[in-house]
């Protein structure tokens, strides 16, 4: 066995045979990033933009560190990461600081942290574990399926009392994308559905609070509160709509220049772009996240273990959510839930959560070769 | 061991397989979603991108109404009796301090904040959105307007700015007539729909001509066209210029500001009223009320303490004694009486009638004011020294109805309209007049108070300017203008006997120009060359008691202030060609002989000096100079 692990002989040579279109895409993302929260903040470096470089500079480290590291390191952590998650939201639980009306934060002294981004890879990483260990002909049967519910339900249900809707809807199509791709059957899926169905208008009574509700239903009812919740929507569509075709310059939009789109720097960075750069700016960074999954799918394709395999897919299926939620978000095809865009919205802790993803897939993709056992 | 891992791989091939058709289905799934985003972003950006185009620009542009300049308020050579200054005025924005009270309190360190204006900021500060800009104090004087500039970098939300302001020269020597402006209230939001009175900063005419002319005045708002960001607060403007502001029109008045000024020094701080009138055009040079209040208090916004101080003189400074005033015109009502004599042919001018100081009518005893009596008298003797008890004796012959129909073809009893609020009717007394107001019938007593300008008559000084200007004309019934440039039209004929008219002129004249005239000693107009005619009046303000008759009636001087007699006198200059005419009456200061008829002579004398003392020959080139 450890004959295996000198096959990859000396640091550079490992460092070269990372798969580098992925670092690379990234990069690119956390550029665009940079300028755009550049323009959001009137071309003052001071007030994010020389920040989020810095943040994507070290995350961009931490990736490459993760990515050097053994897989084998990553899948012996799977569970104590996730269990370690599981103790982080307890402690928001039970310690958190209180942020808009939700209690999302742990304040560890001179950092704070958002427990629920961390849990996102957790449950990806115990999950690709979970059915790496599972032996293919227990997946659909109902022990097979307990565990994995178990191990999504939990962390969701601690999310969701913080409460952060968002958060546990994405940890919930994470769970639900990886335990579709394990290979439940398709009677499952079907019984599943319709579960989901009926438990629709039971969640709308009794799971959501007044603030989540009215922010959905002024998502399908926009003229409910014109200046309130549907705000954020009629602006960021006017911001992104009067860009145009090629939109109104770098530096240019004002929409931006007026203040208002509100968050334009977070979760509405898209509306900066779609308004200075229009349609082909928005197609352009829609292509661009593409590629970012294309590649990531193309990184599991080329590995053999399951555990690899879902956790690149599961990690890739985070980031692809997040994409679709926030641009649908911002487009007014998705209610407004708090979601950033993965790399170019400015917020420490998704870049730092995306980056080291990142570098899991790309561990996972160096050390193909590894073996690893299965505790069948 | 290889038994046990061919299952192993086995299972492993059929689960890398499985996932990778799962993989194929997310994935189509994802694109799918990306397809439709594309979607939505070509309907957002191509499709609709036009009204999205309208909405921003809605979104960014606002307009201000900008308040057109007020026009000028100008006497007849055009010297501003109301203006535009400067108005240094210091806003603040409360969603750029961060310390309201540390602020304000640096802020008092440069201009001074009461205790009243804090409380109304804090009130404002708290009604109003932060971004929106309150007032901290309007009038700020330039001293400590500098002062604040030196320091206003240091006081982050403090803006300090300069706007129109009305502004009244000579501390409102002119205050009774321009009026003054103040802020709109809800009556006149009721009667006007003009957008501008809904502006805080806008003024409106609430007095005098500012009221009267306020439309002319006023002018048309413009607009701005303005950038503003999403908290409201203007990041640039776009001046378009069709938009300006149209300012208002002057308004020119038929003063002669330093003819007034001249007369208000004579006044000094006597308190009365005065008007002087353009025998042949009507038009009034100076029509003034003392003592005047300062406008620009009102316009700055009244204290209290201000307001008590005016409404506690008792010599009233807000009231426009020149019009709106009601005095016994006293013995200046005696032309009235002579003219209706002469006119009613019943009473021969030349006959003499004896005054021994008193006439008994009844059991009720009418004094004339020399208790000695004036001896035998002839009507020109009559008026030369002011003998009531001649008076007395005709108006019995003549009847009250006669007098009264000549006091009103002298311009008495009637208002004038000249065009600005506040003009009162005064009383010409006759027996229906009673009937209607009293509910009593006239007494003969009454006829013989009315004779000698006593008991129910009342004139304001403009009407008594208007009956020597009608006088003096002879020919013309004159009204009082004044707006400059308004065309009064032709005067009516005043349908009296020229000889009648020469004789009461000449009777006038002997009062100021023959020894023992009453106002003889006063030496005429001082002019050489040119003489005046007038008549003096000693109005009483008390009826004199029984107990005081029979004791002796006090000594005027003796009395409080408020109990004195006024002291008239109207008259005009020169004697031969008539040019001017004043009725001057100032409270409580004695006989007619006196200070009226020093005011009246010296104001007369700089009205013809000022007019370059040339006789006048017609009315046309008046008219043409203006």
């Amino acid at each position: 066995m450890t004959a295996r692990f000198e096959e990859v002989d000396g640091f550079g040579n490992k460092l070269y045979q990372i798969n580098w279109l992925l670092p690379v895409l990234a990069g690119l993302l956390g550029v665009v990033g940079v300028l755009a929260i550049l323009s959001a903040t009137n071309g003052i470096w001071s007030q994010g933009a020389m920040q989020h470089g810095v943040r994507i500079a070290f995350a961009f480290i931490i990736m490459i560190c993760v990515a050097m590291t053994n897989i084998r390191v990553w899948y012996t952590l799977a569970y104590p990461a996730y269990f370690g998650a599981l103790l982080l939201l307890l402690g928001v639980e039970l310690f958190g600081v209180n942020v808009n009306g939700s209690v999302r934060w742990l304040d560890l002294g001179p950092i704070r942290i958002q427990p629920s981004e961390l849990v996102k890879p957790a449950i990806v990483l115990a999950l690709a574990r979970y059915y790496h260990d599972l032996p293919s002909w227990r997946v659909s049967d109902p022990f097979g399926l307990l565990g994995a519910l178990l191990l999504v339900a939990v962390p969701m249900a601690l999310v969701l009392r913080q409460p952060d809707l968002g958060t546990s809807l994405l940890i919930c199509a994470t769970g639900a994308a990886l335990i579709f791709l394990a290979g439940v059957s398709w009677r499952v899926i079907t019984l599943a559905s319709i579960l989901a169905a009926i438990s629709v208008p039971i969640v709308w009574q009794f799971g959501l609070r007044d603030y989540q509700r009215e922010r959905v239903l002024t998502f399908f009812d926009p003229s409910r509160d014109p200046a309130g919740a549907s705000y954020h929507i009629t602006q960021s569509k006017i911001a992104l709509g009067s860009g145009g075709l090629s939109g109104k310059g770098y530096l240019q939009g004002t929409q931006r220049q007026g203040g208002y789109v509100p968050e334009n720097r977070t979760d509405f960075i898209s509306t900066v772009i779609g308004e200075e750069f229009g349609f082909i700016g928005s197609l352009a960074l829609m292509g661009l996240y593409i590629a970012v999954i294309a590649a990531c799918i193309r990184l599991s394709m080329q590995c053999k273990a399951v555990f690899s395999r879902l956790l690149i897919l599961g990690l890739s299926t985070t980031f692809a959510l997040y994409t679709f939620i926030n641009l649908g978000m911002v487009m007014g095809l998705v209610p407004v839930v708090g979601v950033p865009l993965p790399l170019v919205s400015y917020g420490g802790t998704v870049v730092l959560v995306v980056m080291g993803g990142f570098g899991l897939m790309l561990s996972a993709h160096l050390h193909t070769g590894t073996q690893l056992p299965r505790s069948d | 061991m290889a038994r046990r891992r061919n299952p192993k791989k086995a299972q492993e091939a059929k689960s890398e397989a499985q996932i990778t058709r799962r993989t194929a289905v997310l994935g189509a799934g994802g694109l799918g979603i990306f397809g439709i985003l594309a979607g939505r972003s070509y309907q957002l950006q191509i499709e609709q991108s036009e009204n999205y185009l309208a909405l921003s620009e809605e979104n960014r542009f606002n307009y201000q109404t900008v308040l057109p300049s007020r026009g000028l308020v100008r006497d007849r050579h055009g010297e501003p009796l109301a203006s535009n200054t400067l108005d240094y005025r210091v806003y603040l924005v409360a969603e750029q301090i961060d310390d309201l009270t540390l602020t304000l309190s640096q802020l008092g360190e440069v201009i001074s904040l009461s205790d009243r204006e804090l409380k109304r900021i804090r009130r404002d500060v708290a009604r109003r959105p932060d971004f929106v800009p309150v007032s901290v104090k309007d009038h700020v004087d330039w001293d400590d307007f500098a002062a604040l500039n030196m320091r206003v970098h240091a006081l982050p939300g403090i803006i300090p700015t300069a706007g129109e302001g009305r502004a009244y020269p000579d501390d409102g020597l002119f205050s009774h007539i321009t009026g003054y402006v103040g802020k709109a209230n809800d009556a006149d939001l009721a009667k006007d729909e003009d957008p501008l009175l809904l502006q805080p900063a806008f003024r409106i005419g609430k007095t005098g001509v500012e009221q009267a002319a306020d439309k002319q005045l006023r002018g048309k708002a413009g607009k701005l066209k303005v950038e503003v960001n999403a908290r409201g607060r203007v990041v640039r403007e776009w001046p378009e210029p069709g938009d300006a502001a149209r300012p208002g029109n002057d308004v020119y008045l038929t003063l002669d500001a330093p003819l007034q000024r001249f007369a208000a020094e004579q006044f000094g701080e006597d308190s009365g009223g005065i008007a002087v009138m353009d025998v042949m055009t009507g038009e009034l040079r100076t029509l003034l009320s003392m003592p005047t209040f300062d406008a620009n208090l009102f316009v700055s916004g009244l204290t209290q303490a201000d307001m008590d101080a005016l409404n506690s003189d008792e010599k009233r400074p807000q009231y426009n004694k020149v019009l709106s005033g009601g005095y016994a015109p006293a013995s200046t009502y005696k032309m009235a009486v002579m003219l209706a004599a002469l006119e009613s042919r019943k009473v021969d001018p030349k006959r003499r009638i004896f005054c021994g100081g008193k006439v008994r009518l009844g059991n009720r005893l009418f004094h004339c004011w020399k208790p000695e009596g004036h001896g035998a008298m002839n009507m020109r003797d009559a008026l030369k020294h002011s003998c009531d008890t001649y008076f007395y004796e005709i108006s019995q012959v003549i009847g009250v109805e006669a007098i009264a129909a000549s006091a009103r073809r002298l311009g008495l009893g009637q208002r004038h309209d000249i065009g600005v609020a506040g003009e009162k009717r005064g009383i010409v007394p006759e027996p229906t007049w009673k009937r209607d107001r009293l509910g009593a019938g006239w007494r003969m007593g009454d006829t013989l108070n009315a004779s000698i300008g006593q008991g129910f008559v009342l004139a304001s000084p403009m009407q008594l300017a208007v009956m020597v200007a009608r006088l003096a004309n002879g020919y013309n019934a004159v009204s009082p203008s004044l707006f400059a440039g308004v065309d009064q039209g032709v005067f009516s004929s005043l349908e009296i006997d020229p000889a009648h008219i020469s004789f009461v002129q000449d009777a006038m004249w002997s009062v100021c120009e023959e020894p023992g005239g009453t106002a003889y000693r006063n030496n005429g107009l001082g002019i050489p060359g040119l003489d005046m005619a007038g008549k003096t009046g000693t109005s009483q303000v008390r009826g004199i008691s029984r107990a005081e008759r029979a004791s002796g009636v006090i000594k005027n001087d003796e009395l409080p202030w408020k109990y004195r007699d006024h002291s008239i006198f109207v008259g005009y200059a020169p004697y031969t060609n008539p040019r001017f005419a004043v009725g001057c009456v100032v409270e409580h200061a004695g006989s007619g002989a006196g200070r009226a008829a020093e005011i009246t002579r010296a104001v007369l004398g700089e009205a013809l000096r000022r007019d370059g003392l040339g006789p006048h020959t017609d009315a046309s080139s008046d008219r043409a100079r203006l």
